[in-house]
């Protein structure tokens, strides 16, 4: 049996390729990475430098590594959303959705691969910044190990991301509605589900949170920090040995969560479970036999 | 071929289609007419699986597959009214990425692409970028893409719509030769006179009713009073008008100096008939012309306007 690409992932990477738009894209990419890359050199020399250290930089050029990550995530977090907000409304602009969902293609299908192809095309992103990445490797002294994880995080993130753009796209007749709309979905994920949290410990004096913190296992700020936090530490961002909280502070599922890797796993099992159904609620708004078709269509 | 049942299609209060029944025999070259808004489209979309319908069943041949579900895609070729492009995809990359939609391999799609190509006379653009080609061409191009999976029911929602007249014949010439071919072809457009030369069988539908459908020429014998007659005489007009006057299904519509203007509806033996009347009567007659009803006719009498 012959494996079959996704007919969107390849016509969307063909399109893609040929486009200068790609060109740019990693260029801008770099040239941002780049600077990234300087600017924490010249701060860790600088560091260095100072009276109250030893002057020896090696120590310090460890932290190449998340500040480099940290710049690629921003800058996957920010362009993953406008490349996937745009590609079912903008089929939908073209008017070659109508003839997409003509075709044997499950809504679903269609939904994965626009979904694929971003984070197909953010890889190429983060494959060309590599060299750069390596950098802080050779001079960090840190394992390749910890670049694999990198890229599983950054396939993470970017899945998520791109299935809120895809549901937004698919909520949205315009691209550049689609495309504010998935801002405002990220200030609700990475900013609103720490309101619950903050309010709880505004209200207890920070002494009886329950089980107000599980809002942020679908947080990928928390998750990002969790992540790094285990690899350049070993530690938890709940606690160096087991949780930082005492059972009375937090709820029973809160403080078995806290322990040890099991809230960067679950964190990363919620994140993916929640892109999986903005991926499914996508498809269903797009099946032209589920969504509501209440209004008629603009000629 | 296409079998539709008592359809409705509701956008909240508004109905857009009112309890359509049609049945459109396979090899049929069938046209969709009626003004704007008369939900020609929409019963397209909702037999093509594009929009959800508030009541009713399509079939489509034997299969008890329903609409929108993948065996009925199979079914259906679908044309619509306007040809979206991709930028940077070639005539050959376009067919093959919707080959690959329908689940075909690539080799089978670039032999059938040759072929179809050919079809609609564009062999010579395959390596050409789908966006640089005319309106015209990217409209045979889209009949070509609605064809790779050989459908059984090809849909084409106002083909020639935009088209230069050129263009138009081109259009008007391949779906002939797909008729000819023995595709069962669905066709909306507003050019009753070009329906009306390609088309076998026609629907009219107004404010989401389907006012009167079946083969051409029994649905033109619908026009109200039949077909207009032209009598001219040399002498006896009061002799003629009488005569006219008697016979049961015939309407005197205009008397000028040296002619009579009637609509009939009686058969050719009644006719002949009362043409011998009157010649029996002393009538000389100069000249008998029948007049035969055109579909803008019996556009007009049904919808009251709103088409070309």
């Amino acid at each position: 049996m012959r494996m079959r690409w996704n007919p969107i992932v390849k016509k969307d990477l063909q399109v893609t390729a040929r486009s200068m738009r790609l060109s740019w894209g990693v260029f801008a990419y770099e040239t941002v990475l780049t600077m990234a890359f300087l600017l924490a050199l010249a701060v860790i020399q600088q560091e260095s430098r100072s009276i109250y250290t030893t002057g020896n930089i090696y120590g310090y050029l460890i932290y190449l590594f998340p500040v480099l990550s940290i710049a690629q995530v921003c800058i996957v977090a920010l362009i993953v959303p406008v490349i996937t907000a745009s590609s079912i409304s903008g089929e939908k602009e073209r008017q070659t959705f109508d003839i997409m969902l003509t075709t044997c293609m499950s809504p679903f299908s269609i939904v994965l691969g626009k979904v694929a192809s971003a984070v197909l095309r953010i890889l190429f992103f983060v494959m060309a910044g590599m060299p750069i990445m390596a950098l802080a490797f050779v001079a960090g002294g840190l394992s390749w190990s910890y670049l694999f994880y990198f890229i599983l995080t950054i396939i993470l993130l970017s899945l998520l991301s791109g299935s809120i753009g895809i549901l937004c796209s698919a909520l949205c007749r315009r691209s550049i509605t689609a495309v504010v709309l998935s801002y405002v979905f990220y200030f609700f994920i990475y900013i609103l589900t720490f309101l619950p949290v903050i309010l709880r410990a505004l209200l207890t004096d920070g002494e009886r949170m329950g089980e107000s913190m599980l809002i942020l296992l679908i947080n990928p700020f928390i998750f990002f920090e969790e992540f790094f936090m285990q690899l350049m530490t070993g530690e938890s961002l709940f606690g160096a040995s087991g949780s930082n909280f005492t059972r009375g502070e937090v709820g029973f599922i809160t403080y078995n969560l806290s322990q040890g890797k099991v809230w960067l796993f679950l964190s990363a099992a919620c994140i993916l479970t929640l892109s999986i159904l903005f991926m499914l609620a996508a498809a269903w708004k797009v099946n032209p036999m589920h969504s509501s078709s209440g209004k008629k269509r603009k000629k | 071929m296409l079998y539709i049942n008592d359809l409705i299609k509701n956008y909240g209060s508004f109905t857009a289609v009112n309890h359509l029944s049609l049945h459109i025999p396979e090899g049929d070259l069938f046209g969709f007419v009626g003004p704007n808004g008369a939900g020609k489209t929409t019963t397209i979309r909702i037999v093509c699986g594009l929009l959800r319908a508030s009541g009713g069943t399509v079939r489509i041949g034997n299969t008890a597959a329903a609409v929108g579900s993948k065996e009925m895609k199979r079914l259906i070729g679908y044309v619509p009214d306007f040809f979206g492009v991709y930028d940077n995809l070639k005539v050959r990359e376009y067919m093959d990425l919707y080959g690959s939609m329908y689940g075909m391999y690539s080799r089978d799609i670039a032999k059938l692409t040759d072929d179809l190509l050919e079809l609609v006379n564009l062999s010579d653009k395959k390596e050409v970028y789908v966006d640089t080609l005319s309106r015209g061409m990217k409209q045979r191009l889209c009949v070509a893409r609605a064809l790779l999976h050989n459908p059984s029911l090809l849909i084409l929602d106002e083909p020639s719509s935009g088209l230069d007249p050129r263009a138009r014949v081109e259009m008007k010439e391949l779906l002939k030769n797909l008729h000819s071919m023995g595709k069962t072809i669905v066709i909306s457009s507003h050019i009753l006179s070009e329906l009306s030369e390609m088309c076998n069988s026609i629907g009219i539908m107004n404010q989401g009713r389907l006012l009167t459908a079946g083969r051409i020429e029994d649905v033109m014998k619908q026009i109200a009073g039949g077909n207009r007659m032209r009598i001219q005489i040399a002498s006896g007009m009061e002799t003629a008008q009488r005569i006219l006057k008697e016979q049961a299904g015939v309407k005197i519509e205009s008397v000028r100096e040296n002619e009579i203007l009637i609509l009939s509806n009686c058969t050719d033996q009644a006719v002949n008939a009362f043409i011998g009347l009157m010649i029996q009567n002393q009538v000389i007659l100069t000249g008998f012309y029948k007049e035969e009803g055109s579909l803008e006719t019996l556009f007009m009498q049904l919808t009251g306007g709103g088409a070309q």
